[in-house]
């Protein structure tokens, strides 16, 4: 492999990994804080994508007001379903909460179904963004180039807030142990409400960003949550950065795992997932469980 | 009150009279939810068309036609149970349909079990109507090899030296790369595939794919990416000027007005492909008529291709009872070998032996029209297999 093949093989999975990480982000909040495993991100994605199609296509919106409507569509959508249904079911077996989150993949696919029909759609690069940079030797879109610079900014900013602030003590204090938070006098519900709203909104700007590259057709959720649940897993369930690596990982993997050996690349993630499962069952930067 | 009475007694007898014989029941499947739904749905319009109008005009053998219909949300496993339901359950006369051409394989394996006769409309694996042929299974599709044999003629024509191969990892696009390999000497004995990749069905991202077939130096590109992966492919790929560089020829249907109306603008240069059937064009008398009951009924005048497959299926449904006076499924798969009928793209025949129809595609290049949005095919050539 040249170095210029190499270079640019590089360049593409990394911004196959910042793609995948900004999806991922949010299911990895989620599950931090509420330990649910919310199979419908994946819904939310794809939620995010349609919402940016009509904003940008039907109400001639810029596309980033598009983005920013996703966030809070999304952001509301999952304040809606916390408030009324899932916060019932914390504390109670995985099982129900899985049930919970699948039947919620369900019901917004027969709504978007209802609400955008079953065309396809596709949403235009934002200005400026739609081209490509040469840099000599290697021309790279810049549309990737701008989601390899988005990604590690919501990487820092979720770890800002999470480590940084009042209110992200509060999230971390409430993944320790609600009970005690709760007799300090935080309102716990409170703030499972607002981590599993702040995980919809990335979901929502993840499907947003993704907006300009794929085809939105209905079942475009189904690919994506398999992959953000590898990374999610690789990473170490809950950790910011674990699933930052988590990503990187799999960029790299599926990218070069494409190359060297292409009749493997639909296995090579799993195999990822397993090595990394049998050596650090709790993921890259994950902590084994206690108690 | 006894008058009322009376009255509704004469109802009920007039309904018993016209009914007097039970309806024929055709069971169809299409994917309606997920990523198949976007040709499903109106594959199942057309559909719905034909038996409309069949029933206007009195159904079949002077019985009504009442359509079951499914979802096979494009997969095989659901597409098998629905089908035996449909059989066992609904008591269906014949099921109809298909997208995929993974469950036109298990569709055709339950009406063997099950002897009830099935017509593929869309799948093209070629093996239904080879290794895997039986008495009950016909196809008013094309298939991959004859698609593969007009992609190798395009690839002759056009001159290709050093291709690249794409298609997608399952059942049609490994038939489809057998179609063209088979072909490729025939048309293009000078050409070279330097590079064949095979993204799976259903990716979004061709990050993977797309620095390889960029640095390989092809000047040409066979594809089987259809619908929302071409779709992806070009969104990720047209950035680099990648659709300078290549002349694209690719199956798939990305020719179809649905491809060219909602990539519009997007629509990259040097493509040419393939569809069924065209709004604008026609290469029979009956297509007007037909494609203007079609817009009425879609409420739009650029209407999808995908519609006249389901409706032709439904035809030789049709056809094939009234010439077997019977909707027993022996007699209907006797009658539908060797059957001719006329369609909206042209007179079609069944082969008595391969249970295949001679149905053609239009082929030629997506080019920009100074009066419209969106690409058309221009010119149009229909690719008839002998």
């Amino acid at each position: 492999m040249t170095l210029t093949m190499f270079t640019l093989n590089a360049f593409y999975g990394l911004a196959l990994a910042m793609n995948m990480f900004i999806i991922a982000s949010g299911l990895n909040l989620i599950f931090g804080v509420l330990r649910v495993i919310n199979f419908a991100h994946g819904m939310f994605y794809m939620f995010g994508a349609y919402i940016v199609f009509t904003v940008t296509k039907s109400w001639g919106a810029p596309f980033f007001v598009g983005v920013l409507a996703s966030a809070l569509a999304l952001g509301v959508i999952a304040l809606v379903i916390e408030r009324l249904l899932l916060k019932h079911l914390y504390g109670r077996e995985h099982l129900m909460q899985l049930l919970f989150t699948f039947a919620i993949v369900l019901l917004m696919s027969d709504a978007a179904k209802m609400i955008w029909g079953t065309d396809q759609y596709s949403v235009g690069y934002p200005p400026g963004l739609g081209g490509a940079v040469s840099l000599g030797f290697v021309v790279l879109p810049q549309y990737q180039l701008f989601l390899c610079i988005v990604g590690p900014l919501i990487a820092v900013a979720l770890w800002f807030v999470v480590d940084r602030t009042r209110w992200g003590r509060v999230v971390r204090a409430a993944t320790q142990d609600r009970e005690m938070l709760a007799a300090l006098g935080v309102n716990v519900p409170m703030v499972y409400a607002a981590v599993f709203t702040a995980g919809s909104a990335l979901a929502g700007i993840g499907g947003a960003l993704a907006a300009p590259r794929v085809a939105l057709v209905p079942g475009m959720d189904a690919t994506i949550i398999n992959e953000c649940f590898i990374i999610v897993i690789i990473g170490g369930l809950g950790n910011l950065w674990g699933s930052f690596l988590g990503a990187l990982a799999f960029g790299f993997v599926v990218q070069f795992g494409t190359v060297w050996a292409p009749n493997w690349q639909d296995v090579l993630p799993y195999v990822l997932m397993l090595v990394v499962l049998i050596i650090r069952p709790w993921g890259l930067l994950g902590r084994p469980e206690v108690g | 009150m006894k008058y009322s009475a009376m009255l509704a007694a004469v109802g009920v007898l007039g309904a018993g009279a016209a009914f007097a014989e039970e309806p024929i029941k055709i069971g169809v499947l299409y994917p309606l939810t997920g990523g198949g739904a976007v040709y499903g749905v109106p594959a199942m319009a057309g559909h719905q068309l034909a038996v409309e109008e069949l029933n206007a005009k009195g159904g079949i053998l002077g019985r009504k036609i009442e359509s079951v219909e499914r979802d096979d949300k494009m997969n095989p496993s659901a597409a098998s149970s629905t089908m035996k339901e449909l059989i066992t359950k609904d008591k269906v006369d014949i099921v109809l349909g298909g997208l995929s051409s993974a469950v036109g394989l298990s569709m055709s394996e339950v009406s063997k079990q099950e002897k009830v006769v099935y017509i593929s409309t869309i799948p093209k694996t070629i093996q239904m109507t080879t290794d895997k042929l039986h008495k009950y299974v016909f196809r008013t599709a094309a298939n991959t090899d004859q698609e593969g044999d007009a992609m190798a003629l395009l690839a002759g024509r056009n001159k290709l030296a050093k291709i690249c191969h794409l298609e997608l990892d399952y059942a049609y696009g490994n038939d489809l790369e057998a179609g063209i390999l088979k072909a490729l000497p025939k048309y293009a004995p000078d050409a070279k595939i330097v590079l064949t990749l095979k993204p799976k069905l259903g990716a979004t991202d061709f990050n993977p794919f797309i620095p390889q077939v960029m640095s390989a130096g092809c000047d040409g590109v066979l594809s089987g990416l259809w619908g929302p992966h071409f779709v992806s492919w070009v969104k990720q790929a047209a950035p680099l000027g990648f659709f300078n560089k290549v002349k694209w020829i690719s199956g798939g249907e990305i020719g179809s007005h649905e491809i060219a109306g909602e990539l519009k603008g997007d629509y990259p240069d040097n493509v040419i492909s393939n569809t069924y059937e065209l709004w604008y064009h026609a290469n029979d008398p009956s297509h007007k008529e037909f494609q203007a009951r079609l817009a009425k009924k879609l409420n739009t005048q650029e209407t999808p291709q995908w519609a006249a497959l389901g409706y032709i299926g439904v035809m030789y449904t049709a056809a094939a009872m009234e010439k077997a006076k019977s909707t027993k499924a022996d007699d209907v798969a006797a009658a539908l070998e060797g059957l001719t009928i006329g369609t909206p793209v042209g007179k079609l025949t069944i082969d008595a032996k391969s249970h295949q129809a001679n149905i053609g595609q239009f082929w030629g290049p997506m080019v920009k029209k100074p009066d419209r949005a969106y690409r058309m095919m221009d010119p149009a050539e229909y690719i008839q297999p002998k």
